[in-house]
Formats: structure tokens, sequence, C-alpha cells
């Protein structure tokens, strides 16, 4: 255990020495007080403490769409953009040189000498990593937790769950910048695989969104709306469904364990939050949710997409373990 | 020779094609300072990283503190300072310490009271809780030796120690390890500085080409290259020159060099000179330094090479 606590506490103390750290920090609280800002008079929503108002019928003080209106914001905006796009790079920055500066001459054998076994240390390392993302996203959390409690007057501890869902996301990553970090002990090449594999894990997610579309409903999104598609055509598009979408299935699943958020946050402790219903109730349309979308949204279930992911990244740790534990520094 | 702190075999280790040490064989005896000479890329450090974990070597046989090489809970009772060594410049001084002391399982209570201890040893008491980064080389240098001694190790590993590090600096480190030899631990040194070596070691090893090639006491080493220098008032006689050379016995000028074990071998030469009634100005025991002997084991060890 006091080992662990001594590379836990030399990662906290990386962490304090890096300026990325504190900037992001800074960031992310200034975002959340910009959430805190958000309110709801009778007339709609407020912006900036009741400077602005946006009238809206649905959403407004004691509307019912209220605390979901808010959260949509938090799983939307704060969490889908900025914990998990903004924070996320800057954290692969900050982290990326934790392996190939310790892996430099002179810097290896000081702590190899010691009675650790190196799977060990190298899971120690591989853990203590998550840390920024871990202190990102709870802080940020800790704040809306508060700021939910004051605009909307309820206590809501599902927004925690953006904790490990941002956590495990950005492990997915960081198991990446790990193994090529171990095998070539260079910053750049392990922070451009990472974004590498990041970015063919969305175009591979955005891919079989529009395959799934086509063989299952029939329809293809185009610029103005959605175009039909014939049966023959929609018969094409599902035999190719399996060939296309093994990109996505092999790949980390990065941006739906983010959206996994919206199916576990809770609105007033027990109704699940409605992407749709919120979408209708923001442009006008009503309140009434469309199961048929929410259930495409919602085909993959969490053991899939977080177990697929895991099994990914569990294969790439333990190739990046087996060249740490062979290799001579 | 007293129970060995470590206790070599064999030690193999090729990266590749290439041989970096080539079955070394090796014994070093608890409670002394060891010092491995040898020129740079002879395979010093290879030796002590697979001692230590740090390389896997290819083929090895032997123990260290009694247990085999390798074996992971041993390396709790050793300690290591190695060559250019590096530590996060985010530190201080006494966090490099308490770092060292978590990896190596010494208790926190623990470690805290022996960093200020030894902190004051290598007298960075006063900089202490300044951050690594804006240290100079000889504190560095200094630092990862306090950090090397905070499991209070039975054997120390150092890595060309003195590297970078002033006259008084240097001066400072050789106390160190003669300290650390009164309080009983086995201290490697590494070097290629061999008049360093030569001040603290008892026992030498010189190593070339991945091999040992020389190791004894540096009494031994050096004992075993004495000579001695005779000098003539004038040339050395045409006929005992002859005579001499016959013997082996090289003689340039008015100077006759003899090797010898002791004075009684040198007595015939004597004799011989005052036979042929040349005077004799002056006679010198000529000891081999370390350096003699490190430039001679290598040399010949390059001429067999090629």
């Amino acid at each position: 255990m006091s080992q662990f606590l001594a590379v836990f506490i030399d990662a906290l103390r990386l962490l304090k020495a890096k300026a990325l750290f504190w900037i992001t920090l800074a960031i992310s609280v200034l975002a959340a007080v910009l959430y805190f800002s958000i309110g709801f008079n009778e007339e709609g929503i407020t912006l900036f403490f009741g400077v602005e108002t946006w009238e809206n019928e649905f959403i407004r003080a004691g509307s019912p769409l209220a605390e979901m209106f808010y959260l949509g914001i938090f799983s939307m905006v704060m969490v889908n953009i900025w914990l998990s796009w903004v924070a996320v790079i800057l954290a692969l920055v900050t982290c990326a040189p934790v392996f190939p500066s310790f892996m430099q001459e002179g810097s290896a054998g000081t702590v190899l000498c010691k009675p650790i076994g190196r799977l060990k240390l190298f899971v120690f390392k591989y853990l203590s990593g998550l840390l920024f993302a871990f202190l990102q996203t709870s802080i940020f959390c800790l704040i809306v937790f508060f700021a939910i409690r004051f605009r909307v007057g309820t206590w809501n501890p599902s927004v925690f769950w953006a904790v490990p869902l941002i956590v495990l996301m950005f492990s997915y990553l960081w198991s990446i910048l790990v193994t090529v970090g171990v095998r070539t002990k260079s910053v750049m090449a392990s922070l451009l695989a990472a974004l590498l594999v990041w970015g063919a894990a969305w175009i591979s997610k955005v891919t079989e969104e529009y395959i799934y579309m086509a063989a299952e409903m029939g329809e293809l999104p185009t610029g103005d709306g959605t175009m039909r598609l014939s049966d023959e055509e929609q018969q094409n598009f599902r035999e190719g469904y399996a060939l296309y979408s093994l990109p996505y299935k092999v790949l980390p699943k990065t941006t739906d364990t983010i959206n996994l958020l919206q199916r576990y946050i809770t609105v007033e402790g027990e109704r699940e939050f409605s992407m749709t219903q919120l979408i209708g109730a923001m442009s006008g349309f009503g309140s009434e949710e469309d199961e048929v979308t929410e259930a495409a949204l919602k085909r993959h279930s969490p053991v899939y997409i977080i177990g697929t992911s895991l099994a990914f990244e569990f294969v790439v740790l333990g190739f990046g373990a087996w060249m740490f534990v062979r290799r001579d520094f | 020779m007293s129970e060995l702190a470590i206790d070599i075999g064999t030690l193999r280790k090729c990266y590749g094609r290439f041989v970096a040490l080539a079955g070394v064989s090796l014994a070093v005896p608890k409670g002394e300072v060891f010092g491995l000479l040898g020129p740079n890329g002879a395979g010093k450090s290879t030796l002590v990283k697979s001692l230590l974990t740090i390389v896997r070597p290819t083929r090895c046989d032997g123990s260290l503190l009694g247990q085999r090489i390798g074996h992971r809970k041993t390396l709790a009772r050793v300690g290591y300072l190695p060559e250019h060594a590096r530590f996060p410049d985010y530190l201080t001084g006494r966090q490099i310490i308490s770092y060292s002391a978590g990896l190596a399982k010494v208790p926190r209570r623990v470690a805290k009271a022996r960093a200020e201890h030894l902190l004051e040893i290598v007298g960075m008491a006063e900089w202490a809780d300044r951050k690594n980064g804006t240290y100079s080389k000889g504190m560095r240098q200094r630092v990862g030796l306090a950090q090397a001694l905070v499991n209070e190790p039975e054997i120390v590993f150092l890595d060309e120690p003195t590297d970078g590090v002033d006259p008084e600096g240097r001066v400072e480190i050789r106390k160190l390890i003669e300290r650390m030899r009164e309080e009983g631990r086995t201290v490697f040194v590494n070097s290629h500085l061999l008049g360093e070596v030569e001040q603290v070691a008892d026992r030498v090893a010189i190593m070339a080409r991945g091999a040992i090639v020389k190791q004894g006491t540096v009494e031994e080493l050096t004992h075993a290259e004495n000579r001695y220098e005779i000098k003539t008032l004038g040339p050395v006689p045409v006929e005992a020159r002859k005579t001499l050379e016959e013997e082996g016995i090289s003689v340039a000028g008015d100077t006759i060099h003899v090797h010898a074990e002791g004075a009684e071998q040198v007595q015939p030469v004597i004799d011989l000179l005052r036979g042929t009634g040349s005077p004799i100005r002056q006679i010198n025991e000529v000891r081999s330094t370390l350096e003699d002997v490190f430039m001679e084991a290598v040399n010949r060890q390059k001429g067999e090479a090629v």
C-alpha cells in the first residue's frame, strides 16, 4: 500500500506542478459558474444570473421540464463538449510525458531497483494517470450538484455519474498513450496515436449510426432532412451493416460511453432523462417523447458499450505492460 | 574471503549480436568498498543494472546478499545511485527521498526521520525544500546519494558517483563512502576515475569489453607489478649490460629496470654492478599505480581482441 501511495502522491505532485492542470481547472470552474448563472422565471429561462430571458412555454420556473432542461445543458454541453472533448485533450497533453520521461536513462533505474514488481509499477503508474480526469470531473460535478439544488430545488446525486464515465472514457485513450509511450519513448508519437484512435472511434461511430439508420429505418440523413430509401437499397445496407460496423465494434466507444450519462441521470429522482422530450420542448413543438428515436439512441446496452471498450483497453494495455515488463532500461 | 555480498558465477548480456557482458564472474565480500574500473563502454553500468533487475541478463548464475540475482524482495536491502540520475524537477530534495522511501517500503514516520538525517549528512538540509529543477549537478548527486541510503541498505551501488561533482564535493562523497564502510555496508563503486577508486576501494576489478580482466585487492594488484629502478654513476658498463639483458632485465643508459617481487631478487644485480666497479647512485622501489595496472590490463585486452 505504501508503494501505491508513493506513486499516487508523486502523480499528485506532478499535476500540481503542471500549469495546464490549473488552467483546465480554472476553465472548469468558470464553466460551472456559467452553468450556475442559468435559472428560470415565470416567462422561461434566464441567463447570466437573470440578465437575459429566453421565453419558453414548456421550460420555466416550476415546470416539470425545468430540471430536465438543466440536466440536459449539463450532459449535452458541459459534459459532452467541455469535459469529454476539451478537458480530455488537455488531460492527454498533460499526462503524455509521464511514461516517456519515466523511461529516460537515469530515471527508470532509480525506481526499478526498488522492491516493486514491474507489472505492479506499471499498473500503479497507469492508475495514477487517471487522477487528472478524476479530479477535474469531480470538482466540476460538485459545483453542478449545488447549482441544481439552488436553481431547481432538488438534490440530484445522479450527476456524479459523469465522474466514472469521463474517467472511463479517458482511460481508453490513456491506455493508448501509455502503450505507445512505452514502445517509442516519444511524447509526440503517443499523443498522435491517442488522437488518431479517438478520431477513428468517432468516425466509426458516425458511420455505424448512418448505416443503422439506412438499414433499419430505411432513411438517410441529407442536408435538408432525410431521404427515403427503396426496399432494395435498404436491403443492401442491411447486408453491409455487419462489415461497415466492424470498426465501431472493435474500437473503444468514446462518444457512447459519455452518452450513457443521459441514461443514468434521473429527473426528480425517478424519471429517466429523455433527449427527444427535451429537444421537442426547447424547439416549441411539445414535450412528448419520440419513442422510436429514443429506442434507436439506446440500442446498445451499457454492458456492450463499456464491455467492448474495456476489452480494447485491456488488449492495448496488456501489450504495453508486456513491453514494460520485458524491456531493458 | 569473508561472506560474500555479491557472488556471480556467470553473467552474460547480449543485445542482438552485440555482447555487452561476456560471462562475467565476480565476488565481492561483505563490508568492503569494491571498485569496478573500466573505460567507457566496458559494460560496468550494464553489470550493475543486471544485478538490480533494471536490465534482464541473457544468462545469470549468482547471488546478491545470499539470494539469487533477480530476487525482488532482496532489493529492499539495496541502495542505488545510477549514472546520470534523473529525478523529477517538480520534487524537492526531501520529496525525492520520501518517494524513494515509499517505493522501498520504509514506513512513513521512519522515512521522515531518516530523510532529515540523510539531508544533514549529504549537506543538503538547507536546500531540502527547494525543487530539484533549481539544483546544480552536484546538489542533485548529493540528493541522489541520500535517496539511495534511505532504506539503510546493506549494499550500495554507486555508478560514477562523482560525475559532474566539483573537487570539494568529490572529497565529501569519498568521506561518505568511507563512512558507509565504517557502518558495515558494502559499497560497490563504478568509475573510470582510477585515482578516486584507489583512494577508497579495498578491492578492485578491472573490466574491458564486457569481461573482468583483473581483480583483487588494491595491494595485490599494485604489488604484483612491483619493480626496482637502479641508477649508476654514468652509463651501465657494456659487459654488465649484456649480462643483464640476457637475464631479461631492461637497461637504458644509466638506468636498470628490475621486475621483482622483493628486494632480495635485486641483490644479484647489485653484486654484478659492484663486480664491474660501477658505482650505484640510487636504488628505488617503484610501485605500480592502479593506473599502470589498468592501462596494462585494458591494452592487453585490446591486443587480444585484435
